[in-house]
């Protein structure tokens, strides 16, 4: 009874053939596919080649799973049990069917797989972008330094050229030269800043700063600008604004300047606007809303898109200068800070960029003493004609030295004694006395860093303490911190502007000085 | 009648076992990816100058752990072809790990290495990646553009009868 109904409602799914060592069918119930007793199976399908190895192996049962093969134009897949019969030279295979199964299987295996394999894909152009990137960084890095090194002494001496006996065409020509130069020094820092941002090495540091004051001297900065093009510049500063904000100062600074460069750049009638904004009294973070409107030549709908694209410059005729990084610098800058550089244009009546980014609410927002005491202090070392500062400067570059020499010439508080390598600095400061070490980081036998750490290792806690500042036309991260880590108390990249230099040397001599008196106060 | 030898094609999914196979078989390929799962045979006849030999290429589940593999699909193999995508260095950075693997449990059995893909790669970039990992490979080949495939299939049809 059971066998009845076991025929009437099961399929039969597994096919039992009998063969001999020759892979002559001996026996076969043809439940799956149709196989000619005294046939030769391997004519069937190859897979029954491997009968004749059956009688090789000692194993007396084997079991191929999922064997693939074509039947009645099908696919189908067998699970193929094998039990050999040594002394009778016969093997007796049970062919399963598991199609419905393997199929299933199949399609799991299919998604998986090419998942796998694009990831394996995408990791791979990653690696090769990363190379490829990686390579742009170091060669940027080494041509901004190669083009700093001459910059610098082109705008130092242009500088000392200024000062000379020079009529008003002279001064004239000079400025020209200055300009160009110092556009080309803007070029190579926009080139540097791309692959930082690139990198992911470039960070946002928020500092507290005095928001009001960072205003006004960008208001002012523009306003002599927009004069000069006999254009109007309209400040719009919200009078709810905290005077003192928290903020990466740095970064703020050369977005706006960005805009409102190219808003000036590309007006030639009407106004330029700067208007920043909060709508929020929140005494932790606030929103702010800049806003840079002109009245300019403004940006074709099809270009909105394209303009913050690294090396985009819509006026092609080169009229108005530029590399094409100044807009992508800033979107990337302003993504950094977590907002969205948003633009609207319309052809021939102007552009207006916005962006709004939260920045923290400082609770003390009275003047810090502090800063005008070292103020105070600064005018006394600057202005001190008692005593003269021994500086020492570590420099193999000639032109570099001639300028510093002229720089110092200017300068009556200093006196300015030069060493040709990191060697001779410390020969010099174990045999004369020195306040203070201007140090170049590239320089032959030894270099700005190990004479730095051998400084800071001196037995002379005098020598060991000298305040160090550090002058490179490097400017990556990595030397910046190689100089910190080595022990050195600044860093200064060429090209030198002498203003900070003097200042930065005032600065450091006055906590020197300091600390000096603390120590013999203890 | 020609000899009848067992090849068992190996490597990593998606390395292109079944496309070197059709291409050699059928001399077709599909563009498209379809995943083998367990085992796909074919068979083809090779004619070498005084004799032919049948080759029965057993095309396996790929996969990137050797020892993994059902020895019901390996035995009886005369050799073994390893096929590696030179384009995706995934599947042969762990070579040497998988070919100890294969000379420990079948050390009678010739292993041809073959890095298929060649048509995606620069072939000097691939040489000298192969050489500074010390790869002694046998052939780059394509099953796209058929370079090289027929050689391949040829040779170790060669080295079977010389070693009958």
């Amino acid at each position: 009874m059971l066998d009845k109904l076991r025929q009437e409602f099961l399929e039969n799914t597994t096919q039992i053939l009998i063969l001999d060592s020759t892979n002559r069918v001996l026996e076969t119930d043809n439940s799956l596919f149709y196989i000619k007793k005294d046939s030769d199976i391997t004519d069937f399908h190859p897979f029954f080649h491997v009968i004749s190895s059956l009688f090789d192996d000692d194993r007396k049962e084997q079991k191929f799973y999922c064997v693939q093969m074509e039947v009645k134009g099908k696919t189908c897949f067998y699970d193929i049990r094998t039990v050999v019969h040594f002394e009778k030279k016969q093997v007796v295979l049970f062919v399963e069917d598991l199609t419905d199964h393997y199929k299933t299987v199949h399609q799991i295996k299919q998604v998986r797989n090419e998942s796998i394999i694009n990831f394996n894909i995408t990791q791979e152009l990653n690696h090769e972008l990363n190379v490829q990137r990686g390579f742009k960084n170091k060669f940027l890095a080494n041509v901004s330094h190669e083009i700093r090194t001459p910059l610098n002494s082109i705008l130092g001496f242009l500088s000392v050229l200024e000062n000379t006996n020079l009529d008003r065409e002279q001064l004239d020509l000079i400025g020209i030269i200055k300009d160009s130069s110092k556009n080309l020094v803007s070029i190579v820092d926009d080139l540097l800043d791309i692959s930082k941002i690139e990198a992911g090495r470039l960070e946002i540091k928020n500092k507290r700063f005095n928001f009001r004051r960072f205003t006004e001297s960008l208001i002012k900065t523009y306003e002599l600008q927009a004069e000069e093009k006999r254009l109007k510049f309209v400040s719009d500063i919200g009078t709810n604004l905290p005077r003192f904000l928290i903020g990466d100062q740095l970064r703020l600074n050369q977005i706006l300047i960005n805009l409102l460069e190219n808003a000036l750049k590309f007006t030639h009638q009407g106004t330029v606007t700067l208007r920043v904004s909060t709508n929020s009294r929140n005494m932790r973070r606030i929103p702010v809303t800049f806003e840079i409107i002109d009245t300019g030549i403004g940006i074709p709908k099809e270009h909105l898109t394209t303009i913050f694209e690294s090396f985009t410059q819509l006026e092609k005729r080169g009229l108005f200068g530029g590399s094409g990084l100044g807009l992508s610098i800033v979107k990337q800058l302003t993504q950094l800070m977590e907002s969205d550089l948003e633009v609207q244009s319309m052809e021939g009546e102007g552009s207006t960029f916005k962006f709004t980014i939260f920045m923290g609410v400082s609770h003390d927002q009275k003047e810090e003493k502090e800063i005008s005491r070292i103020k105070k202090s600064e005018k006394r070392i600057g202005g001190s004609k008692k005593r003269k500062y021994r500086i020492l400067l570590g420099e193999d570059i000639e032109v570099n030295q001639l300028l510093m020499m002229r720089l110092f010439a200017d300068e009556g508080s200093y006196s300015l004694d030069i060493a040709k390598n990191g060697e001779q600095v410390v020969l010099f400061l174990e045999k004369y006395q020195y306040d203070l070490v201007l140090m170049d980081l590239s320089m032959p036998i030894m270099d700005g860093y190990d004479a730095a750490m051998r400084i800071r290792n001196h037995s002379d806690k005098k020598i060991k303490k000298i305040p160090i500042i550090a002058l490179t036309a490097r400017t990556t991260e990595e030397e910046r911190d190689a100089a910190k880590e080595s022990g050195m108390n600044a860093y200064l990249t060429k090209p030198i502007n002498a203003e900070i230099l003097f200042k930065t040397i005032d600065r450091l001599l006055h906590r020197y000085k300091n600390k000096k008196k603390e120590e013999v106060k203890e | 009648m020609s000899v009848s030898k067992k090849v068992v094609l190996l490597g990593h999914f998606g390395v292109g076992k079944s496309s070197l196979l059709r291409r050699f078989v059928e001399n077709t390929f599909s563009e498209s990816y379809t995943v083998t799962i367990g085992v796909h045979i074919m068979k083809k006849e090779v004619h070498l100058e005084k004799e032919s030999v049948t080759l029965v290429i057993w095309d396996v589940e790929g996969t990137d752990d050797f020892t993994k593999y059902r020895p019901s699909y390996l035995m009886g193999a005369s050799s073994f072809i390893y096929v590696f995508d030179a384009s995706r260095p995934v599947t042969y950075s762990d070579i040497k790990y998988n070919l100890e693997h294969l000379k420990e449990k079948y050390p009678h059995i010739s292993v041809h290495i073959i890095g298929n893909k060649v048509d995606l790669v620069d072939p000097e970039v691939i040489l000298n990646e192969l050489k500074a990992q010390d790869i002694q490979h046998s052939y780059l080949s394509s099953a796209k553009t058929g370079e090289n495939v027929e050689l391949l299939f040829e040779n170790v049809a060669a080295q079977l009868l010389e070693n009958a």
